[in-house]
């Protein structure tokens, strides 16, 4: 049996001239073309912190017992609150709608043993699931179901 | 440090992706509902009530979404915020940065586990 070929083994011991110009962001990054929808997509990270942190704010203050529940609920109707959580709302509604669009250029040719599925299909399924789950959880905690 | 998030980035980038649906799908209806229209007084009274939230989320499934909901948004988020910051202050400080942002979602993640059983 024969050793393994090294794929290095043809390798030059000197290094290789530097071909490549040290990385720089392109022109008119970030505020100019498709980079401010990239550069906003990419901060609402901050938003899923925010978004996060506040449902683990809402899950500790039912942990705690009603009053620390209805406390946290009274300090929810604060105008400025209102209007955080809206923002909120349309951000994260705005990434989930252009997550949509960006998953199916991720998707490989073949998933397993199945052909990659159509741009249509992904896009009916993702933002059909988006509809009906929000619907679900909106009559969830609206009260008209469970 | 590096290599360790090299080794690291296939279960950062599976805790990403799932992360990722699940801001998709849930925060909306929860921001919408909890944020916004049950302080505006546009929900059924009870809707929220202490005693019925409370029924839904100690329910073991509603823990399981609860920690979901908390846990996995943190991790997308981190991810996110890693790479902003590498495309706007470069690669440099990516060795200190990331290492914080997921140390940011592991405590929250920790911090979701522990509320979701103390329900």
């Amino acid at each position: 049996m024969s050793a393994r070929a090294r794929v290095d083994a043809m390798k030059s011991s000197a290094a290789p001239p530097t071909r490549t110009a040290d990385p720089s962001p392109p022109d008119h990054f970030p505020g100019r073309g498709n980079y401010l929808s990239y550069v906003a997509f990419g901060a609402t990270g901050i938003l899923m912190w925010l978004a996060a942190f506040q449902v683990l704010r809402a899950i500790r203050a039912l942990g705690a017992g009603e009053e620390a529940w209805n406390t946290m609920l009274a300090s929810f109707r604060h105008p400025s609150y209102v209007v955080f959580h809206a923002f909120l709302f349309v951000g994260l509604t705005w990434f989930a709608l252009r997550f949509f669009q960006v998953f199916p250029k991720t998707q490989p040719p073949r998933m397993g043993p199945f052909a990659r599925p159509s741009d249509t299909f992904f896009k009916v399924a993702l933002n059909g699931a988006f509809v009906v789950v929000t619907l679900l959880i909106a009559l969830v905690l609206g009260g008209a179901i469970l | 440090m590096k290599t360790l998030l090299i080794k690291l980035e296939p279960i950062i980038w599976a805790l990403f992706g799932a992360g990722m649906m699940v801001v998709a799908l849930l925060m909306p209806g929860w921001l919408l509902m909890v944020g916004v229209a049950g302080p505006m007084d546009v929900l059924w009274a009870e809707a929220l009530s202490y005693d019925r939230m409370h029924g839904l989320f100690g329910h073991p499934i509603g823990r399981l979404i609860a920690a979901a909901a908390i846990a996995l948004p943190l991790w997308a988020g981190a991810h996110h915020i890693r790479h902003l910051a590498i495309d706007f202050g470069g690669i440099a400080r990516d060795t200190v940065f990331a290492p914080l942002c997921y140390a940011v979602a592991l405590a929250g993640s920790v911090a979701a586990v522990l509320a979701v059983l103390a329900l």
